[in-house]
Order: structure tokens, then sequence, then C-alpha cells
């Protein structure tokens, strides 16, 4: 929300538990996963059982040392969309922060799905951190694959437009790796981040992600 | 062929899973299943073939994905998968009694707003798929979840094709599906249609599904189709839980006593699943149904029941506002939408649309309208024109079933519109006037309205789904008149067993203290038993009339709606606040109505230019640039943004009311590019730009390139701004500029996350704005 040093207002402050409050009503949290074995070839990461093919220099080095992959998806649903699109229409402020709300709610809805996942996962198994298409150097046109294999379209509606954006617009695809020994980096940081170079919090000092 | 089976069977069986079929047999998880009609054709055939064994009489090809969107890549054309499809399903049942159904599913898009498929390129994609599949016996919709996705299927078959149509949506727990469409509103949306027979499929168990079959009951005569999945998943492996015999007696003990008489499975059951239900619909009885559908209008998400007055709010007209006509004038859909977001919050429970203005394009304004209103508002649509192809335009694009405003007692008339109220299912407002213009007498216009009735229902329009209107004439210049309309409604009412419809506001034109009137005359009009009153709802008195009404004729039990609508509202209008504020405080404090009431007594002693220049630009300027230091949010800055336009508001009021030009510091034309439906960035930078004084073009998201071009040239444009939120769309971005380049003479200014100053640079942008602010500066630096 443009936030640098400063404080909000008492007109924001008062929004934000309003705001809250229309994003979880209008919200309908889905997810899907597949766990899959994945094989390093010449051309790139190879998940099995599948014609994914993971490509680029980021997502080996993300993947180096795993054994498989988990591949999730999830959205809030169109739902989201409707209320921010006539959010925009009675009040742009109130818009930007339904609009903000929203981003934070499909991570956390991600947060449990990852949560659910490793419940089924062996304990002793070493998860990497969420790696989404379009990170770094992997390309973001798999998204329309792993939609496809999760059975996406179909089982939570959410699909890729023509841009291979996704559609509703608070959705997510990620890939996690998993591994039998420790994983590094455990943590997303902003080397592999595409806005690096223009995040305003990066700009003073902070991060998006704890 | 299958209408036969309709007929004479007490059930039909249809076949279950054919995914979960091919993946046993070696298909990878993702992959493209429809190629191995052409690939293994004996594997597909064998599936047909043990489903058939098993019993069922209608088997589906193997074409659900086989969509030029989902095949794209599969290195086969559509008309070879589908023909091949066909094909093997054909050879599959050739012998056996059993009909080979066209299945098709989902394209694999979302459609507009949400995502960016349009109705037109839905229908071409479904048009393609049946022509090619014109070999099967019936054309079965399955797994549909967009009522608009679904309209344009059912469409795109009954325009290119005579065979029987079957039509499943998937619906939810929570009894939506996942857009939000309704088993009301896809039950009456596809009876309208005039599809065979309609159900549901996938998501769910036949235990867990039984509260949507039930609901279906309700809203359709058609018989019901139900084809369940295997119970329900395990997440981590996918398998289903519940076994053949239990899936088989759930579907005989909770689902046939309902009334539904088609059965099939759908994720996870086999041909196991369909013996078993097979062997015990042997013993079953069917129900049969005695369904009354009540008269009732829809949109996607809420069904609207005319079964109490409902407020049409018939505010969307420009007849008589200079301000709505400027907007179509200007393309400036934001201000439709507003009226219609405005009017629902008062009370509409309907929403007439009109458009219509000579020196537009009614038809093209009407489509926007009618998308764009469906993407903001959930109440269902009454489209008004005086022009068939503008009505058929909308009724293809609404989703839902509208009600169509108007036809009348003409022979042009009856000829024209009522033929497409029966095509798209509509409902239809019946006006009692015909070439000789309205009869005087409550007799003429229950004759005309008895022409209209007989008239549609010889085309199979129901009763319930006419809406006569007796037509209010002023009482200041026809007083005897106001009783023959009175009594004209209550004979049409109760004699022709119809709905009434009725715009009542003309009542009291000329009249002081309208208000009084125009609300008398509703109440009488209500007794008399006006289902549809047409009023504007914006007005107190007149919403209130209707509530009111509700709670004293035992309709609004409890008085439930009334007191929910009334208990926090102060009756009595505030006193003004004595306290004198500033423009600049208002507009720094996120004081919309204050800042609007400050600006109106600034007119009285300045231009509207001193007070743009003097007041809204320098405190502007400051929040613009608190924002950039850090000591606003956006939020804030886009708060005191939102005041200065109520200011403008009240400027550009003044001035069209006193015919001037409006105020503007240039134009600019915003866009967000080809394939990016990531727009509220535009839209901030929209908002403050018009604060300045600018005025914007806004072409909205996903804009062709040449759009962009045209808007420039057509209005003479200096400044464009683009943006796009994903590396993808840079692409678009890139494009669009080369073309702008090409063809004029304009600056271009870009912004979105990914974009950085170089980029921008690289891509031949003239400026890189970093946030809304900038873009401020940028267009004074252009436009001054």
């Amino acid at each position: 929300m443009g936030v640098k040093k400063g404080k909000a207002d008492a007109n924001t402050l008062a929004m934000l538990p309003q705001c809250e409050q229309l994003v979880i009503k209008n919200s309908i949290p889905r997810y899907r996963y597949g766990i899959f074995d994945i094989e390093k070839t010449g051309k790139g990461i190879q998940v099995l059982n599948t014609n994914l093919l993971l490509t680029g220099k980021d997502i080996e080095r993300h993947l180096s040392g795993c054994y498989g992959i988990v591949l999730m998806c999830a959205t809030l649903s169109g739902n989201i969309d409707n209320l921010i699109r006539t959010a925009q229409l009675q009040d742009m402020s109130k818009a930007i922060v339904i609009n903000s709300l929203s981003s934070v709610a499909i991570e956390q809805v991600c947060n449990k799905a990852e949560k659910e996942i490793y419940s089924t996962l062996d304990s002793s198994c070493y998860k990497t951190w969420r790696y989404s298409p379009g990170y770094g150097d992997l390309p973001i046109d798999i998204q329309k694959e792993i939609l496809t294999i999760l059975d996406a379209p179909r089982k939570i509606g959410l699909c890729t437009a023509d841009s291979m954006t996704l559609t509703p617009i608070k959705s997510v695809t990620a890939i996690i790796g998993l591994s039998h020994t420790p994983v590094a980096p455990a943590k997303r940081g902003c080397l592999c981040c595409n806005l690096r170079n223009t995040c305003q919090y990066r700009k003073v000092g902070n991060h998006c992600v704890q | 062929m299958f209408n036969k089976l309709i007929k004479e069977k007490d059930f039909i069986i249809f076949d279950g899973a054919m995914g979960t079929q091919l993946q046993a047999k070696g298909l990878k998880t993702g992959e493209c299943p429809e190629v191995l009609s052409i690939t293994h054709p004996e594997i597909v055939r064998d599936i047909h073939k043990s489903y058939i064994d098993a019993g069922s009489m209608v088997v589906y090809s193997n074409t659900f994905g086989a969509n030029s969107y989902k095949l794209a890549e599969s290195g086969y054309t559509v008309e070879e998968v589908v023909r091949a499809s066909v094909k093997v399903a054909k050879e599959a049942t050739a012998g056996t009694g059993a009909l080979a159904a066209l299945d098709i599913g989902p394209i694999g898009q979302l459609m507009e707003p949400t995502g960016s498929m349009s109705f037109d390129q839905a229908y071409e994609i479904y048009k393609e798929v049946i022509l090619a599949g014109a070999d099967a016996d019936l054309i079965v919709f399955e797994t549909m979840t967009d009522l608009a996705e679904l309209k344009a299927g059912v469409l795109a078959a009954k325009e290119n094709s005579s065979k029987p149509i079957v039509c499943t949506m998937t619906f939810e727990e929570n009894m939506r599906t996942f857009t939000g469409c309704s088993v009301s509103s896809m039950a009456l949306t596809l009876e309208g249609l005039g599809v065979d027979a309609m159900g549901v499929n996938c998501s769910l168990g036949p235990v867990q599904l039984r509260g949507v079959v039930e609901e279906l009951t309700k809203w359709t005569t058609l018989p019901i189709i139900v084809k369940p999945n295997a119970g329900l998943p395990d997440p981590a492996t996918g398998k289903y839980d519940l076994p053949p015999e239990e899936f088989a007696t759930d579907m005989v003990n909770g689902i046939v006593p309902l009334g539904a008489t088609i059965l099939g499975g759908c994720c996870g059951t086999t041909p196991e699943y369909i013996k078993q239900l097979s062997l015990a619909l042997k013993n079953a009885k069917p129900y049969k149904r005695s369904t009354v559908v009540p008269s009732a209008v829809c949109s996607p998400s809420r069904t609207v029941v005319i079964n109490q007055p409902r407020i049409i709010g018939e505010r969307i007209n420009p007849t008589g506002k200079k301000l709505f006509k400027e907007a179509l004038r200007n393309n400036n859909l934001d201000y439709i939408l507003t009226q219609g977001i405005e009017q629902i919050n008062a009370g509409a429970e309907i929403l007439d649309v009109n458009v219509g203005l000579p020196e537009i394009d009614e038809e093209q304004m009407m489509i926007r309208a009618i998308k764009g209103l469906q993407g903001v508002v959930d109440v269902p649509l009454q489209i008004d024109s005086t022009i068939p192809q503008v009505l058929e335009s909308a009724l293809r694009v609404y989703s839902g079933k509208p009600i169509v405003n108007s036809v009348n007692g003409e022979e042009k008339s009856l000829e024209t519109v009522l033929p497409l109220v029966k095509k798209y299912g509509a409902a239809v407002v019946g006006l009692t006037l015909d070439k000789d213009g309205i009869p005087k007498t409550a007799e003429g216009r229950f004759a005309i309205a008895e022409k209209i009735v007989k008239r549609a229902n010889a085309l199979g329009i129901k009763n319930s789904d006419i809406y006569i209107d007796c037509l209010t004439l002023t009482a200041s210049a026809e007083q005897e008149g106001v009783l023959e309309t009175l009594n004209a409604l209550e004979r049409v009412k109760k004699e022709l067993g119809v709905k009434t419809v009725l715009g009542v506001s003309n009542i009291s034109f000329g009249l002081p203290n309208r208000e009084l009137v125009t609300s008398t005359f509703l109440t009488m009009a209500l007794q008399k038993g006006l289902d549809l009153p047409i009023i504007n709802p914006n007005i107190d008195a007149m919403t209130g009339a209707v509530r009111a009404y509700r709670l004293l004729a035992n309709i609004d039990k409890n008085s439930v709606e009334f007191i929910q609508a009334y208990n926090n509202v102060d009756t009595k209008k505030p006193q003004s606040e004595k306290k004198e504020i500033s423009l600049n405080y208002a507009i720094e404090n996120g004081l919309k109505a204050e800042g609007a009431q400050v600006t109106e007594k600034l007119l009285e002693s300045h231009s509207p230019m001193d007070i743009i220049n003097d007041y809204l630009i320098p405190t502007l300027d400051k929040a613009g640039a608190d924002f950039e230091t850090g000591k606003i949010f956006l939020p804030q800055l886009i708060q005191s943004a939102t005041v200065a336009q109520a200011c403008f508001d009240v400027i550009k009021k003044k001035l069209i009311s006193e015919d001037s030009a409006p105020v503007s510091k240039g134009k600019i034309v915003l866009a967000t590019v080809k394939g990016d439906v990531h727009d509220i960035g535009k839209n901030i930078v929209k908002v403050l730009l018009e604060n300045y004084g600018y005025t914007v073009i806004d072409l909205g998201k996903d804009v062709d390139y040449e759009e962009v071009v045209k808007a420039t040239v057509d209005n003479n444009v200096k400044l464009v701004g683009l943006s796009a939120l994903m590396t993808t769309t840079l692409k678009s971005m890139e494009e669009t500029i080369a073309l702008l380049r090409k063809n004029c003479d304009c600056t271009v200014m870009v912004g979105g996350a990914v974009l950085t100053p170089d980029y921008a640079e690289k891509i031949g942008a003239d400026y890189y704005s970093k946030d809304a602010k900038e873009s401020v500066d940028i267009a004074k630096k252009v436009l001054g």
C-alpha cells in the first residue's frame, strides 16, 4: 500500500478491519497439489509421469539435491475479482486495501496448504520454499501445464489466460522441492525476485517475506 | 432418438468416467486424453463398449477437452480429434441400441471479466466442435461452471445443429459453481434456451449432491440428469471412497426419489459402478414430478422471484439527463456502472438498462453496458431498447434470464421482438399501445394486452414470463386517465393471469411536490396488484412506499426487511454542521460530502478553473509530496483524490447545466495492454490524473494494440499511458508502443510492477512512471 516509514492515518486504520472482513467473506479458498518424482536431464528437470520440463538455472539451483517436488496451486476464487472490481467503482482507496489484503490472504492459503501437504510426507523429508513460475529464469508459461496436471481448471476453477497470467487474479502456482538431505537456501530472498529492482520495501531496507 | 428414450424409458443410464479409465491404461498425468481416439482408438472403443455392456444407454465421446484451446499443442486439429472420437463412439454403440453423445467440457479459460475469453470467442470455439461432431446422436455439455460459457455453447449447438442438448453443471456443497452460479439460475436460463435435459455432474458423491438435485427439482420441468463422483477423493492419493454397490444404493435411495431419471457417474466411477447402478435401477420406480416453476428472472448468482412487488431501477437511461448523455458520448462506462451500484444500494432488485442515444453506436454500447454491469452487480437486468438488433445482441451476451423491454401491440413489434424473447428464453414487458397510440380507456389497453399475451403464448412464451405495462399518463395533462391505467392493470392481472409492470415517475410531471404524487400513485398501483414498479430507487419515498406496502400487505413477515432497512436510519435530516471547513481540510481528511459542499459554495465566487488551480491541485500536490516522502500511504493519497473527484463532479455538473465546455487540461489515453487483466494500477493512475483536470480516455484492460492507436488518433491525444503487470505482457506493451510510433505523434508513459526505467527505455517508451504520483508529474510536463 505504499508503506515506507510513515504511520497510517485513522481513516486507513479504520478501513483495515472492514476490508479484512470483506476479503474473508468473499474468499472461497481452494487448492490442489500433487507429489512427483523428478529427474535431471540434459534439457532441464523432467517431472516424471508428466510432460512437464522445468528449465533454467534458477530452478535447477532451487531443486539441487531434491528427489521430487510438490506441484501446488491455490486461488481465492473469482468472487475476489468481483469484489475488487466493484470496490474500484465505489471507493478506490478501499479497493487498494482490499487488493493488498487479498494478496496476503492467498499467501496464507498457500501456507495452510503447505502444512496439509507436509502432514502427508515422511517427517524426515526436507522441503524448499515455494518457488513460482516467473521467478528468476523459470518460464511463466509452464503455469498452464502445471494447472493441467493438477486438473485445476476443472477441480478448483483456476485457469491461465493467453498471456499465462492466472485467473482468478488472486491465485498462485508453486513448486516445492523435496529432499532427503537439508536444502539451501531454505528461505526465499530478494535475489531471485523479479521485482528486486523496483521494490519499494527493498529500497528502504525492508523485506516482504519474514 | 434421445427424446424417444426419454418418452419410453423409466430411467436412462448414461456412462461413467472416461479419464479415470484412460489413466488406468497408461495415460500420463496432464496428457491430452482426446488424442488417444486417433493414436489408440481400440482403447477408447473398449471403454465405451464396457460401459454399454454394463448397461449404459448413452456413452460420451472422448471429446471432453477437444477444443482449439486445449488441443493447441497436440499436433492435431479439432476436426480430426472430434471426428475420430465420435467415430469410435459410434462404432461402439453400433447395433447395441445405445447412443453416442458428443461430449463437450469447459474450454479451459475463464470468461470476461475475470478472464479474457469473450462470449464470441467461446461461441466460435464451441461451434467448431459441434460442426466436427455432427455424426453424434446428441450433444452433451458437462462439468460447466460458468453460465455465460455454457450459454455460448448452447447457442452454438442450437444454431449449428438440430441434435438434442443435455447440460450438466458442477456444483459445490455451497450449492454454487466456482463462478457463483446458483441452481435456480442454471435452470431458468437453460430451460429458457430450450435444452432437452439438465442436471449436475462431478464435484461430489451422490449423498452430498442430494441438496443440489432437490433444489433443481423446484426450478425445472425438464428431465433431470445426475452424474456424481464415486464419493469424495483422498486429497493426497486422489482415490475415491465410495464402492460401486454403495454408489448404486445411494443413487437409487437418495437421488431417484427426488425425480431424477437420467443417471450415470463421473470421476472415479467405472463400468462396475454402472453395472451396479443398472442392477439397482431394475427394481426402482421413477418419481413423477409436478413442478410448477415460479415467475422469475435471474443473473448467474441471483434469482428474483416475482411473487411480490420487486423494484426495477430506472436510472440507467439517458432521457432528460445531461451527465448521462455526456457519459455515453465519451464511452464512460464507469459512470453507468456506478449508477447501477448506487441503485442497488438504495434497494433496486432489477435494473433497467437503456443506453439509446442517436449519435452513438447503441448496439456496441449496450453490449459493453451489459457485460460491465454483470461484472459488478448481481441483480437481473432489463434490456431496454427500441431496436431489435440491440435487443438481440444484448440477449446473446447476457448471462442468466433477463427481461426484454419491450414489445407492444403493433404487428411489427410483435413479429420482431417476441421471437427473440422465445429464442433467448427471456421474460418480456408488453406495452399496451399500438399503431394508434395509447388507448384512452382501460378496455382499450386490456384488449392490446390480451393480444400480446395470445401472440406470446402462440410462440410458447408462458404467462409467467409476460409482464404487461398499462402505461402511466401524466396527471397534470390527463387527469381522467390515471384511474384508467390502474383499472386496466387490475383487469390484466386478474383476467389474463400475467404479471404487471409500470413506470410511475411520469405521473407527477409538471406538478409541484412530485415525490408526494408519485409515491401515492405507486401505492395505489401496488394495491391494484402491480408486481414490478419501475422507479428511481434513490428517492427514499419511492423505495419506502414499496417496502411499507410489503410490510402492510403481510408479505414482509414480521417486518424483517423493513426494520433492516430503516432501523439505523435517522429519518430526520441531520442538521448541517455549522463549523466552516476549508477545501484543503476536506481533501486532506477524506471528507467527500463536505468537499462537494465547499466546492458548491466556492463556485459562487470563483471560476471553475480557479478552483482547480488554486485549491484542488495545490492540495493534491501536497498529498502527492507527502506520499513520496512516506508520510502518507497510497490509500490516503487516493482518499484525497476521491474527495477531489467529488469536487470535480460538482464543477462538471455546473458547467453542463450552463452548457459550458467542460474544463480539461488535455486528453490522455490509458490502457492495460493486450493479454493483461491486472488493471488496478492503471485505475489508480486514472483517478489521480482526472483530479488534476485531465480528461482520461480509459480503454480498460486486455486492450488490442490497434484500439490504443485508434483512440489516440481519433481523439488527437498527445499522451498515452500503458500498464502491464506481468513479464509476459511486456511484449504486448512493446508492440503497442511500436504501433503507436508508426501511426501517431504522441508521448508514451509506461508503468507496472515488473517494469524498470531501463526496460521502459528499451521498449521505446518516453517515460517510466514508478507510481500514480509520478504519472501526474509526467502529464504536467507533457501537457502542462
